[in-house]
């Protein structure tokens, strides 16, 4: 199945014109607000998978269990098949709303590991962690071990995001998208986030920014890992959100039966 | 994650973290600005376009450098803003 992430900007469009086999949005942006557009997305049959932003896995506050269990009872009200979030902290032990990086050692798998198992408990299910775009990071580890450790040692799963993996590899030289996913165990992978990045000449290097088409390379590899491993391929798109016809042509290039 | 990073972020300091590099913590220190600024404006554009955008940049990056945000919701930064307004406001009248 191919999905897109269904944002603010979409909410005055005909959702049946959008040729999408589901689709997953951040449940931070939902939870207080009217679901009624959630629960048409499902009606027409296609499943909306939740992706969070807070639950700061890598950050040193108290894992927030009321917050989960919300999470929880919206996974249950829409029938979610997917939650995850990202292998990141959002913050200290405080919220700064975005994404910073957590230090690739051992003694981070631990303690990571261990908030990761803590929310799956809470969540009565297992959940995915999404590699994370990083713009400095220190530690003694690659990050495929890195993540690799953390999964196993949480028993979750991987959601696995090609284009942070080639904007890490533009901004650090580290590991191609194709060593990257070659040292993956895929069995644990959920499916695939893809989307674009754009250069920052103020700030010298690439920023995850989701407001671009996505790298052929990119969807080449979605096109592989999805044949090989029958993983469903979410496109991202959060910035500068265009126009319905340019998403479905993103969508269209994402169909196993494109070939770029 | 040391404290280091975080005090760098909220430009609490301009020394770089050990084993971090100067390029990457000034994108995430923009990051966050950004973040801020962006959903303070959505609730108060008309208080940007009254201060311009020197006295904005200054005002919100004081609203960083003294955050402790708890709410798992971006959309309560605004609470906060209002908040960190009394706060200061009254500071200044002590």
């Amino acid at each position: 199945m191919i999905g897109v992430g269904y944002r603010r900007e979409m909410r005055d469009w005909d959702m049946s014109a959008v040729n999408a086999d589901f689709f997953e949005v951040v449940p931070e942006n939902w939870l207080r607000r009217d679901r009624a557009p959630l629960h048409d997305l499902c009606a027409s049959g296609r499943p909306v998978f939740l992706h969070s932003v807070s639950l700061n896995l890598g950050g040193q506050s108290v894992i927030n269990e009321a917050f989960l269990r919300d999470i929880r009872a919206l996974l249950d009200e829409l029938g979610s098949p997917h939650y995850s979030d990202h292998l990141a902290s959002s913050g200290d032990a405080h919220q700064l709303y975005d994404l910073f990086p957590i230090p690739l050692t051992m003694a981070e798998v631990v303690r990571v590991s261990d908030r990761i198992r803590r929310a799956q408990d809470i969540l009565g299910r297992r959940m995915a962690v999404e590699n994370a775009t990083w713009y400095t990071n220190c530690g003694n580890m690659t990050e495929t071990e890195f993540i690799s450790r953390v999964a196993e040692r949480a028993d979750c799963q991987i959601l696995l995001d090609l284009n942070n993996i080639v904007v890490n590899h533009k901004n650090h030289g580290l590991s191609t998208l194709k060593e990257f996913v070659t040292e993956l165990d895929m069995s644990r992978v959920s499916y695939l986030h893809v989307a674009g990045h754009e250069f920052n000449d103020q700030l010298g290097m690439y920023i995850d920014t989701h407001s671009q088409p996505v790298e052929t390379l990119t969807a080449q590899m979605a096109h592989e890992l999805s044949a090989k491993h029958g993983l469903n391929v979410l496109l991202e798109w959060d910035n500068d959100v265009p126009e319905l016809d340019v998403i479905n042509q993103e969508l269209a290039c994402l169909q196993p039966s494109m070939t770029t | 994650m040391s404290a280091a990073f975080y005090d760098y972020v909220r430009g609490l300091t301009d020394e770089v973290p050990d084993g971090y590099t100067l390029q990457g913590m000034r994108v995430y220190r923009y990051l966050v600005y950004l973040g801020a600024s962006q959903m303070v404006e959505a609730c108060h554009p008309q208080l940007r376009e009254q201060l311009g955008e020197d006295v904005w940049r200054l005002l919100i990056e004081d609203f960083i450098r003294q955050s402790a945000w708890n709410s798992n919701y971006y959309g309560d930064l605004e609470n906060e803003f209002r908040d960190y307004l009394v706060r200061t406001t009254a500071a200044e009248t002590v």
